[in-house]
């Protein structure tokens, strides 16, 4: 959907000109109206998904869908920076949708309130690239498959305390550009002696080179038998973040399958007002699907559950900011994608972008 | 048993809805900082910003409408954040941080204080207030792609200004005036020649051909004699550039001549110039006049592209050039007697006139010319920037802020936001905080610095402007010569030690090794100036810091000769000749079992920094081997002229 010819063709306005200045001076022209030219979903509107779209709207996509079948609860306005005070038992996406739409009354923003289970195949299709936040595994696996058919680009996010990581599956082909500088030429000489210095070659000149990235599914990325040789060896060098959306065990000081696992059984992510019950919930789920594989449970120490309550504000921030870029450059086809996912760890501070897949 | 309040523990909860914090600057960062914050719960919050808002802010700075273009940005910020918090206590200031409302009594108000800045004088003034009121102080920049935060806190870490920051680049004078080689020195040409003709004229922006260049004669006595003669050749300095343009009512025709064709023509008979470099070509407006029409400028948008990207002819920007003096002669009529304009990125003729100027310049020196779209970020010193940067560094600085509130002092640390992921496959990087320099002429417990100028010719409102203000960071110094008498040099009070200004230094008994007292009462600073007279500083240096990296030192190998990136700082050249730091191999062994890197100081990367073109490749392999510079260097001051060293 990306290539077609439509894109190239779209005129940028001197308002847009104005507006955009600062990022068509980064990016550029050519990626500015290819952003010009999509259609984004974004599924999910509390804290990443609010995140992501004022980024998306920001940057300027000719419109965002944004779907959420969820309604506004006491909580969510302190968790979220769209939704108006007193939006108490209205539906999320639509509470979110007059502040979405001034962050740029350029895009055109919409509001589903629709389950996004009950969206038929082809309702994927629309789009140029979809982002799904506080989702279930197996349907995050099968919109994926889905969206596949058509070359829609894909990516996943979440965020659990003061960790949250993303996920994104461009294809098997997603074809880019990057910006280099030229290389200085060696000096065409003139007749003058052995000193004899040209008109210096511009080192702002630029230029720019197509590359191509291939991306797995996200039933391959998780699919990993950590049982393996192969794998084991891996498991020191990988960040212990992977495990955001393994049901496999992890090495690591926090759970993230633990916390897919508990959505999926509860229907709700772990939250405060139930942080005793919860705690004690996520305890046990650590320890099952440890034992499952053969490991102690001490791998996750008990701490974790302190972590991983609610959505932290600058955690959405972060993985927001992240995913929302990474969005950005696979509809502009400009600059390296991360591949294919990216962990971050608010208590250290770091973020590592790895590769995960069966193969 | 633990509990939670949101994310938090009840503790941190209840210390982050009770503290005081204060936020500097409501801007790209600002905006992003402001919205994190009272959704982590922070309810007690100061912002103070002096900017209003503009259209090119839209784009990033979110809690700002179109409808809000022109209004102050604090103000702004505070009602659109009450939109979703109604419940949070804002107070925000229009108004500069360097407003002495602003005391050391003002800041101890807060439990921490958040930079979001974009310029260093702030940075600095912000800095020592914060040693001073003894309380934490969060640091952060962004760059297009690029950030980092770090944390500072007096006696624990390095302050803002520990480490020598590189100095806005400078370009000699005979490069601006007689042998430009590239694009940017002809921008800057340009904007000295607005200057001179509409703005504020200052010796340190001359246009004319220089006749005590160097480089221009074969020998060094003739030289001396060449500048001692411009003084009295008349066609040379004695009529001002205003003067000249005044007495030909700014007839663009005659201006036009004179710069590119009579000017051009005189730099052509200092034949040693030209014969290692292609000489120029001088211009005539008439013969310019009979060049093809090649894309005059039109109002209409081009299909493909945005107007401001097009290239122009010779002879559509000598239209440019006439009809731009035409403008701004007007604009400056309508001024009065005595008027002059100021220049402004966002004032359509005079970015017009220095388009103009300097692609006939450009052209003139046989380089490729340049759209008005690059030459405004060149002219303006444009720092690209997106909203996603800004939001990872604002969540960034929450996080070490709630560090902070838990006493987690230990646990904080500086992370840099790489554009592509380190070779361990870290995009996110913390780095360790770095103790204090114990020689820090700012933080340490007797600051001193020392100082080489010429006694004889520095003049007491050179050292309190260029010296003491812009290099030293002080905004209202006072002066005392330790002589014994204590003889009170300048003096902040306004108009006590006017009659000195104009004075020189060794009028006051001054000499080699003479000490100077500086103080700063707002920012509660004490420096000592040891002074060394110097008769033999380079060409248009008016004074070297000892112990600082001289600005034009080589540079290290994998950085292109002659770098001449704009942008504020972040250059090779410019790591302190001094520094102790190792730079660490490719082949060191890192400590691998842990997560983070070793402290920022044993990791040297360079950030280059530019425009809207950077050099990317270093930057791309942050992390160990590669080298990595802080960020605050950048955007040193939005529409900052670059000046002659």
């Amino acid at each position: 959907m990306l290539d077609t010819v439509e894109k190239e063709d779209t005129v940028i306005s001197e308002e847009e000109a104005a507006q955009y200045d600062r990022q068509i001076r980064l990016w550029g022209l050519d990626a500015q109206k290819r952003l010009r030219g999509s259609h984004v979903l974004l599924v999910g509107l509390r804290g990443l998904g609010a995140e992501v779209a004022k980024n998306l709207i920001l940057a300027g996509v000719k419109g965002l869908t944004l779907l959420d079948h969820e309604e506004v609860t006491e909580e969510s306005c302190r968790a979220q920076f769209l939704i108006p005070v007193g939006s108490e038992g209205q539906n999320r996406a639509q509470a979110s949708l007059e502040r979405a739409q001034y962050l740029n009354p350029m895009v055109d923003v919409k509001a589903d309130t629709e389950p996004v289970e009950s969206k038929p195949d082809e309702f994927f299709l629309q789009f140029d690239a979809v982002c799904l936040t506080g989702c279930p595994r197996d349907l995050m696996i099968r919109i994926d498959q889905i969206c596949s058919q058509k070359n829609v680009k894909v990516f996943c996010g979440d965020v659990f305390g003061y960790h949250g990581y993303m996920f994104s599956n461009l294809g098997p082909e997603h074809h880019y550009v990057e910006e280099k500088l030229k290389a200085v030429k060696p000096s065409e000489g003139t007749s003058d002696g052995p000193d004899t210095k040209k008109p210096k070659v511009d080192p702002s000149e630029t230029t720019m080179v197509k590359k191509t990235a291939s991306f797995c599914s996200l039933k391959e990325a998780l699919e990993i038998d950590w049982t393996s040789e192969k794998a084991k060896a891996s498991l020191k060098r990988t960040p212990a973040d992977y495990f955001l959306l393994q049901v496999a065990p992890l090495p690591s000081p926090f759970a993230p399958s633990v916390l897919l696992k508990f959505r999926t059984d509860k229907g709700r992510d772990p939250q405060p007002s139930s942080f005793a019950d919860d705690s004690t919930i996520l305890r046990q789920i650590r320890d099952d699907v440890l034992e499952a594989q053969g490991l102690a449970s001490d791998l996750i120490p008990d701490e974790f559950v302190s972590y991983c309550f609610s959505e932290m504000a600058p955690v959405c921030a972060v993985v927001g900011g992240v995913l929302g870029q990474e969005i950005v450059k696979a509809l502009s086809q400009r600059d390296a994608p991360h591949r294919n996912f990216f962990f971050f760890d608010g208590l250290k501070g770091s973020g590592v972008v790895d590769y995960f897949a069966t193969k | 048993m633990v509990q939670l309040v949101g994310s938090l523990r009840k503790e941190l909860a209840d210390s982050v809805s009770s503290c005081r914090v204060l936020v500097v600057g409501a801007g790209g960062i600002g905006c992003e900082l402001l919205k994190n914050l009272v959704l982590t719960g922070f309810k007690n919050i100061e912002v103070i910003d002096l900017d209003t808002i503009d259209v090119s802010n839209l784009n990033r700075q979110f809690l700002f409408q179109k409808k809000h273009v022109g209004k102050s940005k604090a103000q702004v910020a505070k009602e659109s954040v009450l939109q979703f918090c109604p419940e949070a206590n804002i107070t925000a200031y229009h108004d500069s941080i360097m407003n002495p409302d602003y005391n050391v009594e003002f800041f101890k108000n807060f439990m921490l204080v958040m930079n979001a800045l974009d310029n260093r004088a702030a940075r600095n003034h912000v800095n020592r207030m914060c040693l001073a009121a003894n309380i934490p102080l969060i640091e952060s920049g962004t760059a297009g792609y690029l950030g980092q935060v770090t944390v500072i806190k007096k006696g624990l870490t390095e302050c803002y200004e520990c480490q020598p920051k590189p100095t806005q680049k400078t370009f000699p004078g005979c490069t601006i005036r007689n042998t430009p080689s590239e694009p940017i020195h002809c921008i800057v040409w340009a904007k000295y020649l607005y200057n001179q003709l509409f703005g504020e004229e200052d010796a340190d922006q001359e246009v004319s051909p220089d006749t005590a260049d160097p480089e221009a004669s074969w020998d060094p006595a003739q030289t001396a004699a060449r500048a001692g003669a411009s003084n009295q050749d008349g066609d040379i300095k004695r009529v001002s550039t205003k003067d000249w343009a005044r007495s030909t009512g700014y007839d663009p025709v005659k201006i036009f001549n004179k710069l590119f064709k009579d000017d051009i023509m005189y730099l052509l008979t200092m034949d040693k110039l030209w014969k290692k470099r292609k000489a120029p070509q001088p211009l005539d407006w008439a013969v310019v006049q009979e060049m093809a029409d090649a894309f005059l400028q039109s109002d209409e948008v081009s299909g493909q592209g945005l107007r401001d990207q097009q290239v122009l002819g010779v002879k559509g920007y000598a239209q440019l050039f006439c009809n731009s003096v035409e403008t701004l002669r007007s604009q400056l009529a309508e001024k009065g007697e005595g008027a002059q304009l100021v220049w402004d990125k966002d004032d359509p003729p005079a970015m017009d006139f220095v388009t103009a100027a300097a692609n006939l310049r450009m052209h003139v020196f046989s380089m490729n010319m340049k759209s008005r779209f690059d030459v405004k970020s060149m002219a303006g010193n444009i720092i690209p920037a997106i909203a996603t940067t800004n939001a990872v560094i604002a969540g960034l600085i929450v996080l070490e802020a709630l560090k902070i509130l838990s006493g987690d002092l230990e646990q904080c640390r500086t992370v840099f936001l790489n554009k592509q992921p380190n070779p361990r496959k870290k995009l996110l990087v913390p780095c360790a905080l770095d103790p204090p320099n114990t020689n820090c002429y700012v933080c340490a417990s007797k600051p001193e610095v020392t100082v080489k100028l010429n006694v004889h010719k520095t003049l007491v409102q050179s050292l309190q402007d260029k010296i003491l203000k812009e290099k030293f960071g002080m905004v209202a110094p006072d002066v005392q010569i330790e002589d014994g008498k204590g003889t009170i040099l300048i003096s902040s009070e306004e108009g006590e030690t006017d009659a000195n200004n104009s004075k020189c230094l060794s009028e006051f008994g001054i000499r080699n090794g003479s000490r100077l007292q500086v103080d700063d009462f707002l920012q509660d600073y004490t420096l000592l100036v040891n002074l060394l007279h110097c008769e033999d500083l380079e060409k248009d240096v008016e004074f070297e810091v000892v112990g600082d990296a001289p600005d034009k030192a080589p540079p290290a190998p994998n950085v292109p000769e002659e770098d001449k990136n704009i942008a504020n700082g972040n250059q090779d050249s410019a790591l302190p000749s001094t520094s102790s730091k190792v730079p660490i191999e490719k082949d060191d062994v890192l400590i691998v079992d842990s997560d983070e890197e070793p402290s920022s100081s044993t990791m040297e990367a360079a950030v280059e920094m530019g425009g809207v073109k950077r050099k990317l490749e270093d930057v791309e392999t942050g992390g160990a081997g590669s080298k990595r510079k802080r960020l605050f260097e950048l955007p040193i001051n939005d529409d900052d002229i670059i000046a002659l060293d």
